[in-house]
C-alpha cells in the first residue's frame, strides 16, 4: 500500500506473455481482514465521530456514509419518480383489465383447440369474433427523446402491473436486432414468463404454459420500451407472430413510444399496423421531472445541496447538452461521492472553516459547533421553503424549479444586498415591462416574474395559492403564522369585494371600479410584499451561512471532469502542451515552436497543426528530422524550412540521433497518433498522405 | 473559457489557411513522395524502433508517482459503484496494472487486453464468475448452505446466465466484488458494438467494477447514453502518462516500412522463387499483362486460363486454380471485378513493384 515503497520503475516493467494474452488473471482476491470488517459494523454512520486512526477504517466509514446517504437519495428520487406516473400507471392498468377481459369473451375454446400446439386460425369461434384478432396496444408516449430516462419508468410499470397480477415481459429495442431475429426475442419473452432458458424457443411452448399452469386467469403484459429503435422487420414479425396466437395467448402489447403516433406507421407496414388495436397513454415531460426530483431531493431532504456554480453547471447539461434526467441523478451521485470526501476533509479542518472563522469567536470553538450545525440546518430549511413558496406562485407563469433554482443561487446578493427591496423588485418589474414591450422576455429574472404574477393573481387564485403555501410551511413557526394572517386577511377581503361587486353591477361609478381595484390591489400586494420579504430574509447568499461547506458543495470542475469526460479536446492538449503535464525544465523555454528535447509525437502533433486535411508523410518527416537533429543550443532557432534529403553527416552534431533512429522515431510517433485516433493511415489512392481527423481542440 | 475560444478561433483560421494553401496547390498534388525519403534497412529500422531512447524519463516517473497519491481516491470512487475511465496521451497500462496490484489487493482483478486482435468475453465471463465463486466460497464459509452445491459448471453455461451470476444477490450487507481491468476498452478486439454491450452488461453487474482506459479521441462514440449513464457509469480521470505505446503500438505496421516497395518485392520474390516453374510462369503471364494493361482492373480468369492453356503452363482449370490458391495465400495475387462484373485477377503491387519483381524472377 505504501507508494514509497514502490521504486517508480517497477511500474514499467509489465511481464511479457501476458501482454499477449487476450486476458489473464492479475491476481486473486486476498483473504479478508477480519479487523475491517469489525470496525465497519461499530461504526456510527454520523460523520462527527470520525476519530479512526487507520486510513482503512477511515475508507470504510467513508463508504458507509455514502451509501446511507446515496441510497436514502436514490429512494427519494424513485418514489417522486413513480409517484409522478402513479395515475398513467393507474390507467395502464385498467385497460389492460378490460382489454385482456376483451379477449376472453370472444374466446370459448373446446378442450382439443386449447391443448393442441398450434394457433387456432380458421376457427369458426374466431370468425364470428373478427374484431377480437386485432393485438390490444397501449402507446405510451414518453414525450422524450433520451429514453435512458425512461429505462426506470418501463421496469416500474412492470413491476405496477405485476403486482395488479399481471405477467409481465420487458423487453427493449436491443432484444429486437435483425441478427437474432424473431427468434431472439421470443426466447427473451420465455426466459421471462417461463423463468427458464430454452434453446429451442417456440410459441406453443408459451401456449401450452399458459393453458396448463391455470395461469390463464391473467393477462400477459409485453413492454417494449422505446419501439422507434427496434429492428422494423423482427418486430413485424413478432407481432404477426403474437397476432396468430393472440386467441390462446390474450397477450397486451405495451410500447413505448418517444416522438408521435405516426412513428408507429413509420416502421410497421400498414397491414401490421392494422393488427394493432391501439391506446395512447401519455408521461409526464422530462422538465416535470426534474423539478419533481429537485424539489424532492434538494429542497425537501436534508442530506445535502448543491452550490451555485454546480446547479448552473447541471441547468446547462440538462437543457442544452445531454438532456437527460439520468445524468442529473449521476451528477448527484457522484456529488455525494465528492462530498464525502470533501466533507472529510472539512470535517478535519473543521474549525478553520473560513466562514465559521467570520462568525465565531476562535475560543468558542466546541458549543459554537453543535449550535452552528442546528442553525443551519434550520436556515436551509427556511431557505428551502421559501424557494417553493416562489416556485407555487412561478407556477402560474410555468417558471421550472430548475430555473428558479439556479437564478436564487445566482443572483443572492442582489436580492439581500440592497435594503430597498422592494424598490430594487419594483424598478425591476418597470423595466421588465419596457423589455417585455420590446419582446426580450428572457431578460427578466424569474423571481421578479414570480413577484409580478402574486401582484397580477385574481383573489380568488391568491387565496388558493395561500392555502397552498399553508401546507408547505407547516413545521416552520417563522412562516406559517404570516400565511395565517394572511389567509385570514383574504378571507375577508374575499367577503367584501363581492359586496362591492354587487353594488358596482347595480351602478357602475367610477369610484367604485377605482375602489375595487384597490381592493383588489391591496389583497395581492400584501402577498408580494410578504413574499418579497421572505425572499429578503431567508435568501441569503449561501456563503454567508456558517458551516455552507458542509452541506452546499461547489467544487464544479472536479464533478465536471469527472461526469463528462472531454477525450478530444484533452488528449490533443496533452500533446500540444506537454511541458505543462512533465515540468521538465528543458521545454517550457520555447515559444510555442517544437524543441528537440520535447516529446516526439509532440513534435510530430505540433507540426501536424501547420498543415491542412492531409499530411505530405515526405515533408512532414524532413521537418520533424530538421528539429530532432537540431543541437539542443541552437534550439531557439526556427528549423530551416526544407532541409535536403540528402544522408546528414552526424560527426559534427554528437548528440544528434542517426537516420535508422529518426526513421524509427517517426514511425512510432506516427503509430501513437494513430492510436490516439488523430491520424488515418495512407489510402491507397494517396499512399503519400496521411489525413488529418481533427481540427481545434 | 474565453481564452478558449479565441484558441478555437485561432485554430480555425489556421485550418482554413492551410485548407486553401492545399486546394490551390492541388494541381501540383503529389509534391513529394514518401520513397523519396532515403530510408534504412528494414530490419536496421526495427531494432532502432525496439531501442528508442526515452525521453524526460525522468519526469514521466515523477508523474506517474503523483497518480499514486490519487490510489485511495480511485478505489473510493470504485467502491461507491462508478467505473474509473482513464484517458490521457501515453500508455495507461502499466499505471492501471500498478494500481491494480498496489491498491486492489483485496479483490480479484481480470486483466483484458483491448489492444490485441480479438478477446473472447464469454471466456472472460466465465473466470470471472469463477472467481466470484471462489471469493463467494471463502467469505461465507459459516454460511455455506446458501450456495447450491452441485452447481452447472461455468463454462458450460450461456452468457445470459453468466451475467445473471454476476449481478445475482449473493450478500447482502458486505461488499464483494471482482474487478475487471481493460487495457484500451476502445482496442480493436473490443471495437464491435455487439461487444461493447456486452462489456456494458458485465461492468453493471452488482458484483464486478470495472477500470478502462481508452486512447482513442473519438472513443465515447462507442457507447449510447444508456450504457454511459446506466451500465458502465464512468467516472472521468485524466491521467496523461505519456508513456510509449509499446505493447499497444505493436500490431501497427511501421509506416517507413511496409509502403516501401522494396521489403514487399523481396518477400514475393522469395515466395515466388520456392515455387514450381509452371506457377512462376503462370505469375509472370498475370504481371506481363498488368503491366501492358495498367489502367484495367486486372486479368479475367478465363483469359488466363486461355494464355496458358496454349503456352502448356496448366493443363487444366484445376491445376490452374491450386496456383491461385497459392498465390492468394501469399497475397501475391487478389480478385477484384471490372464494369462487366466479371472477376478478374490483379498483383497487388505498383507498377514499379511488379517491374522490379518481374526481372528479379526472371533472373
Amino acid at each position: 500500500m505504501d507508494p514509497a515503497v514502490d521504486a517508480p520503475s517497477s511500474l514499467l516493467i509489465p511481464t511479457a506473455e501476458n501482454n499477449l494474452q487476450p486476458f489473464f488473471v492479475l491476481h486473486k482476491a486476498s483473504p479478508p481482514r477480519k479487523s475491517a470488517a469489525k470496525t465497519r459494523r461499530r461504526i456510527d454512520l454520523s460523520p462527527k465521530t470520525s476519530d479512526s486512526s487507520t486510513e482503512e477504517s477511515d475508507d470504510n466509514l467513508r463508504l458507509e456514509t455514502f451509501n446511507f446517504l446515496w441510497s436514502n437519495t436514490e429512494s427519494i428520487i424513485k418514489d417522486v419518480l413513480k409517484n409522478l406516473n402513479a395515475n398513467v400507471f393507474d390507467e395502464i392498468d385498467k385497460w389492460v383489465h378490460v382489454s385482456f377481459d376483451a379477449i376472453r369473451a370472444c374466446r370459448k375454446l373446446d378442450c382439443f383447440s386449447a391443448t393442441s400446439p398450434y394457433p387456432i386460425l380458421n376457427s369458426a369461434s374466431i370468425a364470428a369474433a373478427g374484431a377480437s384478432r386485432q393485438i390490444f396496444t397501449g402507446l405510451l408516449f414518453t414525450k422524450n427523446m433520451e429514453f435512458v430516462d425512461d429505462i426506470l419508468t418501463f421496469a416500474d410499470l412492470g413491476v405496477h402491473l405485476r403486482s395488479n397480477g399481471c405477467y409481465v415481459a420487458n423487453l427493449t429495442s436491443l432484444d429486437f436486432s435483425a441478427k437474432s431475429g424473431v427468434g431472439g426475442c421470443l426466447k427473451i419473452l420465455l426466459r421471462q414468463f417461463l423463468m427458464v432458458g430454452i434453446d429451442a424457443p417456440d410459441m406453443s411452448i408459451l401456449a401450452s404454459w399458459y393453458t396448463e399452469q391455470e395461469n390463464n386467469e391473467n393477462p400477459l403484459v409485453v413492454i417494449i420500451d422505446d419501439v422507434e429503435r427496434c429492428c422494423a422487420s423482427v418486430l413485424a414479425d413478432f407481432i404477426i407472430m403474437l397476432r396468430e396466437w393472440v386467441v390462446k395467448i390474450p397477450i397486451v402489447l405495451i410500447l413505448g413510444v418517444a416522438t408521435s403516433f405516426d412513428a408507429l406507421r413509420n416502421i410497421l407496414c400498414s397491414n401490421v399496423c392494422s393488427y394493432l388495436s391501439v391506446r395512447e397513454f401519455t408521461l409526464g415531460t422530462p422538465a416535470e421531472r426534474m423539478d419533481a426530483v429537485i424539489e424532492a431531493v434538494l429542497l425537501r431532504s436534508e442530506s445535502f445541496s448543491i452550490g451555485k456554480q454546480v446547479s448552473t453547471f447541471l441547468r446547462n447539461c440538462f437543457l442544452r447538452h445531454d438532456g437527460t434526467l439520468t445524468l442529473f441523478i449521476r451528477a448527484l451521485k457522484g456529488f455525494d461521492g465528492e462530498s464525502i470526501l470533501l466533507r472529510d476533509i472539512v470535517l478535519k479542518r473543521a474549525l478553520n472553516l473560513p466562514s465559521l472563522q467570520r462568525f465565531c469567536q476562535p475560543s468558542a470553538k466546541l458549543v459554537d459547533w453543535a449550535s452552528g450545525l442546528s442553525e443551519l440546518k434550520r436556515l436551509r430549511k427556511l431557505w428551502s421553503s421559501t424557494l417553493l413558496c416562489l416556485y407555487e406562485a412561478g407556477k402560474y407563469q410555468k417558471i421550472s424549479l430548475l430555473d428558479l433554482y439556479c437564478e436564487i443561487l445566482e443572483h443572492d446578493l442582489c436580492y439581500s444586498g440592497a435594503s430597498d427591496h422592494t424598490q430594487l423588485a419594483k424598478d425591476n418589474i418597470v423595466s421588465s415591462h419596457k423589455n417585455h414591450l420590446h419582446g426580450c422576455l428572457q431578460r427578466e429574472g424569474y423571481v421578479v416574474r414570480a413577484f409580478r404574477m402574486v401582484r397580477d393573481l385574481p383573489a380568488v387564485e391568491l387565496c388558493k395559492l395561500l392555502s397552498r403555501w399553508e401546507l408547505l410551511t407547516r413545521g416552520i413557526k417563522e412562516i406559517h403564522e404570516k400565511v395565517k394572517e394572511l389567509q385570514t386577511l383574504m378571507k375577508f377581503e374575499e367577503n367584501r369585494p363581492k359586496r362591492d361587486l354587487k353594488e358596482a353591477s347595480k351602478k357602475p361609478t367610477a369610484r367604485n371600479l377605482i375602489n375595487e381595484k384597490t381592493d383588489k390591489t391591496t389583497g395581492s400586494e400584501k402577498v408580494a410584499t410578504f413574499l418579497q420579504g421572505m425572499v429578503r430574509q431567508y435568501i441569503q447568499p449561501v456563503e454567508s451561512i456558517p458551516y455552507n461547506e458542509i452541506v452546499f458543495f461547489n467544487n464544479v470542475d472536479k464533478l465536471q471532469t469527472a461526469l463528462i469526460g472531454d477525450p478530444r479536446r484533452r488528449i490533443q492538449a496533452d500533446l500540444l502542451e506537454s511541458d505543462k503535464f512533465l515540468r521538465c525544465s528543458c521545454c517550457s523555454k520555447n515559444s510555442g515552436a517544437p524543441i528537440p528535447s520535447m516529446h516526439d509525437t509532440s513534435i510530430m502533433y505540433s507540426l501536424a497543426q501547420e498543415h491542412g486535411d492531409l499530411i505530405n508523410l515526405h515533408e512532414w518527416f524532413h521537418s520533424f528530422k530538421s528539429i530532432v537533429s537540431l543541437p539542443p543550443l541552437q534550439a531557439k532557432k526556427r528549423p530551416r524550412p526544407s532541409p535536403s534529403p540528402k544522408k546528414r553527416k552526424d560527426s559534427n552534431e554528437p548528440q544528434s540521433r542517426n537516420d535508422a533512429q529518426i526513421q524509427a522515431a517517426f514511425c512510432r510517433a506516427v503509430t501513437e497518433l494513430q492510436i490516439t485516433g488523430l491520424l488515418r493511415m495512407p489510402s491507397k489512392r494517396r499512399p503519400d498522405y496521411v489525413q488529418r481527423v481533427a481540427f481545434g481542440l | 473559457m474565453e481564452s478558449n475560444d479565441v484558441e478555437e478561433e485561432e485554430f480555425g483560421f489556421s485550418r482554413n489557411y492551410f485548407l486553401a494553401k492545399e486546394l490551390r496547390g492541388s494541381g501540383k498534388k503529389s509534391a513529394r513522395k514518401l520513397s523519396e525519403i532515403n530510408l534504412v534497412d528494414e530490419q536496421e529500422l526495427r531494432e532502432a524502433y525496439a531501442n528508442i531512447e526515452p525521453k524526460h524519463e525522468k519526469e514521466i516517473n515523477d508523474l506517474l508517482n503523483t497518480y499514486k497519491n490519487s490510489y485511495s481516491e480511485w478505489v473510493f470512487v470504485l467502491r461507491c459503484g462508478f467505473a474509473l475511465l482513464m484517458y490521457g496521451f501515453g500508455s495507461k497500462k502499466a499505471l492501471m496494472e500498478d494500481f491494480a496490484s498496489t491498491a486492489l489487493r483485496d479483490y480479484s482483478v481480470v486483466v483484458i487486453n483491448g489492444y490485441l486482435q480479438s478477446v473472447n468475453l464469454k471466456q472472460v465471463a466465465v473466470t470471472l464468475a469463477e472467481l466470484l465463486w471462489d471469493q463467494l466460497k471463502t467469505q461465507r464459509k459459516s454460511t455455506l448452505a446458501n450456495l447450491p452445491k452441485n452447481q452447472q459448471p461455468f463454462h458450460t453455461r450461456s452468457m445470459d446466465d453468466l451475467i445473471s451470476f454476476l449481478d445475482g444477490p449473493h450478500l447482502e450487507d458486505d461488499e464483494c466484488f471482482v474487478c475487471v481491468l481493460v487495457n484500451n476498452i476502445d482496442g480493436p478486439g473490443l471495437r464491435d458494438s455487439e461487444t461493447q454491450q456486452y462489456l456494458a452488461r458485465l461492468a453493471a453487474c452488482s458484483h464486478v467494477r470495472m477500470v478502462a482506459s481508452i486512447d482513442h479521441v473519438n472513443a465515447p462514440l462507442l457507447w449510447d447514453k444508456k450504457m454511459v449513464h446506466t451500465q458502465f457509469n464512468w467516472y472521468w480521470y485524466h491521467v496523461p502518462t505519456y508513456a510509449p505505446y509499446k505493447v499497444e503500438g505493436m500490431f501497427f505496421p511501421l509506416i517507413l516500412a511496409h509502403t516501401g516497395s522494396a521489403q514487399t518485392v523481396k518477400t514475393a520474390s522469395i515466395v515466388l522463387q520456392s515455387l514450381t516453374p509452371n506457377a512462376q510462369s503462370v505469375f509472370k503471364v498475370l504481371a506481363d499483362h498488368q503491366l501492358a494493361h495498367p489502367n484495367e482492373e486486372g486479368m479475367p480468369f478465363n483469359n488466363l486460363y486461355t494464355i496458358c492453356r496454349e503456352r502448356f503452363l496448366v493443363s487444366s482449370q484445376i491445376t490452374l486454380n491450386a496456383h491461385l490458391t497459392e498465390f492468394k495465400d501469399h497475397e501475391l495475387v487478389k480478385t477484384r471485378r471490372n464494369s462487366d462484373g466479371e472477376d478478374c485477377l490483379y498483383v497487388p503491387l505498383t507498377t514499379e513493384a511488379l517491374e522490379k519483381l518481374v526481372q528479379e524472377i526472371s533472373q
